[in-house]
């Protein structure tokens, strides 16, 4: 039941602020609808630790814990967006022209509805349907700032998804096709699951490539990986957050849970495919990352990388590699969410994009320094944050099931990754430092940035019981 | 006279006809120059998904399908270019678009390669199934997203590749309705309101982009890039 | 096996005998469409008359080439007569000399002495309309070699006589997609070939535009009479290709009586009519292409006839 209130409340938030006239508190009724979010996933992540699944609607919507992790995850960190944009927009609102608050928040609503629907859609075609109204929830928040760079990146991001999904969708209908040749079950994951190994392989294979191909165009696999960086950088800080840590995370939910439909050699196969695509994108955005000139295109880069690490760690295979895939995906939303928060403050002491002219942030904006340092530390895996402990898990895992050269390639791509990243922040938090803007930075962003901080930290060092279950169970369901 | 092998021989080769006219439009997509005219092609693509699916339906016997005609009929016919008609301009679509990435004849030829390249990845798909709308369904369905792709790829102006990704999910359908013909009315109906909802954003944007800048030449905006 | 002889001779006469009257209808029809009165449709009948009376004058600087041209132009049309269903539906006595490809390439070789004599005078319109000619010709041969090779592979045999049985006589054949799409890309090169609207202006008088109507601008006497006939005769060829066939191999004589043959020739000239009606509404509607876009024109023609052939590749 709780899962049809996770769907409603923010979509019922939405048409409220989407209703003309009223002052209403749009900053308001979005942080109370996002914190309701928040603690009823809590409350089904908890749940799916003793049950195995929770059904609200049989067929079409239930969770289970893999879900649950995906479903907590959007939901920290909508509701630390949330926290951020009251300030953020407000004060971009004072200097720029043409920002409209209340579509701003109807928009963020509508856009964490289609997030929240995808973990807990079962029914294979309504999840293709949620992935692409992440797409469309989310053109006009890209575009939100109307500069022709904005308009660029919003064109450019909603073509290429769009046709990454209409693949993807001959890809569903052609499961759909395999599996009703062989039982009658219902088309969700586990009917395709119990279904996969009567299957015909050609149709499934076929099915799984078009799947990998459309959904990650989505995630941001290279070769289809061009809009990324533009769209994940010309958005509003808040949803450069969203769109890089969680909405590309939950995509690739969506190709994860495709893991499992395949046994013996034939995963072997896939998992090896799984690893070439996780490799190209990992290497080609640390190379890539290296010579960024805007810092949010750096981070948005860095994405690239992180989905090509969880790609790697799935198709690796053992279940140490997946229970690191799923610390990888919680640690990489969380840090990411600090990178462009980070960044977003950044952009507001300095209204500069360009690394090159930035220095010296430590001395004119303590505040932007440090989380930024805290945030490329975060995110390129060094001790002690989640992310690290994840990587590390990684190889471990590599090593252990005997896949040297993956790991070798893997290492060498993260090395480059972190140095580049970590050599860009240095030039700008340290050095002489170049005048900045003096605003003040508001309070509610500094306060996100510390709720989005801490679990990274908690995560790296310590990981809490009823965490440590639901990773567990979310990596065992991925079938090994 | 009208015993049961006739009409269902003749389902078929109908069937087989509305396939062969929507590869032809597929094919037409690529060729067309004037922004309307891809427009009219598109509402005609539609239309031929539509009598498919009542051929099928027919044939299988599934009122489920002739709903799923009337679905694309109304939305994909008929919503979607008064839609699409609205949110745009009305002096985009007198627009001709003089140059593609490729010329014509060779986009053609380019056209046929990977009309080709669908059917030989579709042929070992077909060889456990013994139905023979599938065979014709499926590898035209997969044709005509390629073909949507492809002309995202060379097209230049905003409608077009608007239309090439509505294109796209048409061949996606094609295929649908014969090799799928069993999926829940409502993720069919939830998928229409889908589609009509990309054509309704993309449209918007073209009309954002249209004032901000003037042009709709998406393919020239190439100002975010790399050094 | 006289009566087979016999049938072939009659078969030829009356591609002779009415070709120019087909002519004469189309630009009447043309006119009426537009609704002015338009030329007699006998008048092309008297062109040639007047033609055969006049007096030949032929430029010192060419060659054989020039004078035996109009010759061969207008005798191709008459061998590719003898191979294709005109009147009949069963293989007639020289059926069997050739086939489809082989009355293509007879075709060809017309169409190659008329480019190589409008280089032969010098007259520099001559090489111009020569060389737009063979651009379109060698556009059009791929998509002659797919509809040949299309229509053959249905049948497994390439004479017409024979395609014709298995293609088109059930009658649910009609609507199968690869006939469909065959028949629309046999059309665009039927116009591509004989020189009509959308390709060429056949009324035109500009010799800088010409495409098709370059080969005869030298001629004159004699030469312009054989050359004026020999077209048309090809015109005709074509459509009877096209009718007989693809699209509508009906009305053909299937016994062998006389009677029968000659009361197919009022089927084959209506049937003719028709087309004419299809190809008068195309050509009024239409406006004449841009040079380089004949390129996309016959690429069209030619994805189109691609396009059947994977349907019929599909339906196997």
């Amino acid at each position: 039941m709780e899962l049809l209130y996770i769907l409603c409340i923010p979509l019922l938030a939405a048409l409220g602020l989407l209703w003309p006239g009223r002052r209403i508190s749009a900053q308001g009724i979005t942080l109370i609808s996002s914190l309701c979010v928040l603690i009823l996933s809590i409350e089904t992540a908890l749940r799916t630790i003793s049950a195995k699944e929770i059904i609200a609607v049989p067929g079409f919507i239930s969770c289970d814990s893999f879900g649950a992790l995906i479903l907590l995850l959007v939901a920290v960190v909508g509701f630390a967006a949330a926290i951020f944009s009251w300030g953020y927009i407000d004060k971009i609102g004072e200097t720029r022209k043409g920002i409209m608050v209340r579509p701003y928040y109807a928009l963020f609503n509508l856009f964490m509805v289609s997030m929240l629907a995808v973990p807990l859609f079962s029914q294979v075609a309504l999840v293709w349907i949620a992935v692409e109204l992440t797409t469309l929830l989310s053109v006009f928040l890209v575009s939100f700032a109307s500069t022709p760079e904005a308009l660029e990146a919003a064109w450019k991001y909603v073509v290429l998804t769009c046709m990454g999904a209409a693949i993807a969708l001959l890809g569903i209908l052609m499961l759909y096709w395999g599996m009703s040749a062989v039982s009658q079950g219902p088309f969700t994951w586990e009917g395709l699951t119990m279904a996969s190994s009567k299957m015909s392989p050609s149709i499934l294979n076929t099915a799984f490539f078009f799947i990998l191909i459309g959904f990650g165009a989505k995630v941001g696999l290279v070769p289809l990986h061009t809009w990324l960086p533009d769209a994940h950088s010309q958005a509003p800080s808040p949803i450069c957050a969203l769109l890089s840590g969680v909405e590309t995370t939950v995509v690739l939910y969506a190709i994860m849970r495709l893991f499992p439909l395949f046994h013996g050699t034939s995963a072997a196969n896939m998992g090896m495919w799984l690893v070439i695509f996780g490799l190209l994108s990992t290497g080609v955005a640390a190379f890539l990352l290296i010579q960024a000139k805007d810092y949010k295109r750096m981070f948005a880069f860095s994405t690239v990388e992180h989905m090509g690490i969880i790609l790697v760690a799935v198709g690796i295979g053992s279940y140490g590699a997946h229970f690191g895939a799923m610390l990888q995906i919680v640690g990489h939303g969380l840090a990411k969410a600090i990178c462009f928060f980070a960044a977003g403050i950044t952009l507001l002491t300095t209204d500069n994009r360009d690394i090159g002219s930035i220095r010296g942030l430590i001395r004119t904006s303590p505040v932007c320094g440090f989380f930024l340092m805290v945030g490329a530390l975060g995110i390129a895996g060094a001790p002690p944050f989640a992310v690290f402990l994840s990587e590390l898990s990684i190889f471990k895992a590599g090593l252990a099931s005997g896949q040297y050269l993956v790991t070798g390639l893997l290492a060498v791509f993260i090395v480059i990754a972190f140095v580049g990243v970590l050599f860009q922040v240095n030039h700008m938090v340290f050095g002489k430092p170049a005048p900045t803007l003096k605003t003040t930075i508001p309070g509610t962003c500094m306060a996100a940035l510390v709720i989005v901080v801490l679990p990274v930290i908690l995560l790296g060092v310590y990981i809490p019981g009823p965490v440590y279950d639901l990773l567990r169970l979310a990596a065992y369901s991925l079938g090994r | 006279m009208f015993d049961t092998t006739m009409i269902t021989t003749s389902l078929v080769k109908l069937n087989a006809l509305a396939g062969g006219l929507f590869l032809l439009t597929a094919f037409a997509l690529v060729a067309t120059r004037q922004v309307l005219a891809c427009l009219r092609i598109y509402i005609g693509q539609s239309v031929l998904l539509a009598f498919s699916a009542v051929f099928l339906g027919a044939l299988h016997g599934s009122v489920h399908l002739f709903l799923v005609a009337g679905i694309t009929l109304a939305i994909k016919s008929i919503l979607i270019p008064r839609l699409l008609r609205r949110t745009v301009g009305q002096d985009i679509y007198a627009r001709r678009e003089i140059s593609q990435i490729l010329n014509v004849p060779a986009s053609l030829l380019i056209a046929v390669a990977i009309a080709f390249a669908a059917y030989a990845a579709a042929t070992p798909l077909l060889a456990v199934s013994a139905d023979p709308n599938e065979s014709i369904n499926l590898p035209i369905g997969m044709a005509g997203l390629f073909l949507g792709a492809y002309t995202i790829c060379v097209r230049r102006e905003a409608i077009p590749q608007l239309i090439g990704i509505l294109a796209m999910e048409n061949g996606a359908f094609f295929a649908g309705v014969s090799i799928a013909p069993g999926l829940p009315l409502i993720a069919e109906l939830a998928a229409a309101f889908d589609v009509l909802i990309i054509a309704l954003v993309m449209g918007l944007l073209t009309r954002k982009i249209q004032e901000a800048m003037g042009t709709t030449a998406v393919g020239e905006m190439t100002s975010l890039r790399e050094e | 096996m006289i009566d087979r002889i016999v049938f072939n001779v009659i078969q030829v006469i009356v591609v002779m005998a009415f070709a120019p009257l087909v002519k004469g209808v189309l630009a009447r029809l043309k006119e009426n469409v537009q609704s002015k009165r338009g030329p007699s449709v006998f008048q092309p009948y008297r062109d040639i008359r007047k033609l055969f009376h006049k007096d030949e004058v032929v430029s010192m600087e060419s060659s054989w080439i020039f004078r035996f041209t109009p010759y061969i132009v207008f005798v191709t049309p008459i061998f590719v007569a003898l191979l294709i269903p005109v009147l009949t539906g069963y293989p007639l006595f020289f059926a069997f000399m050739g086939d489809m490809l082989g009355g293509g390439f007879i075709l060809a070789l017309g169409g190659f002495f008329a480019t190589l004599a409008a280089i032969d005078t010098g007259n520099p319109y001559g090489p111009m309309g020569a060389s737009r000619t063979r651009m379109v010709g060698f556009l059009a041969e791929p998509v002659f070699m797919i509809v040949f090779f299309t229509v053959s592979f249905v049948a497994g045999s390439t004479i017409p006589y024979i395609v014709q049985k298995y293609w088109v006589t059930p009658l649910a054949n009609f609507f199968e997609p690869s006939h469909v799409l065959l028949m629309l890309s046999f059309l665009m090169l039927i116009i591509a070939e004989t020189g009509r609207i959308p390709v060429d202006n056949p009324s035109g008088h500009f010799e800088l535009a010409m495409i098709d109507e370059s080969k005869g601008l030298e001629y004159s006497g004699r030469g312009a009479a054989l050359m004026k006939w020999g077209g048309s005769m090809k015109f005709f060829i074509l459509c009877c290709i096209f009718l007989n066939v693809l699209v509508a191999p009906w009305g053909l004589a299937q016994t062998l009586r006389l009677w029968d043959v000659l009361l197919s020739i009022p089927l084959i000239l209506f049937k003719i009519f028709l087309f004419l009606l299809v190809l008068v509404v195309i050509e009024s509607s239409l406006a004449k292409l841009r040079l380089f876009r004949i390129t996309e024109f016959l690429g069209a023609a030619f994805a189109t006839a691609v396009a059947a052939m994977i349907t019929k590749l599909l339906m196997m």
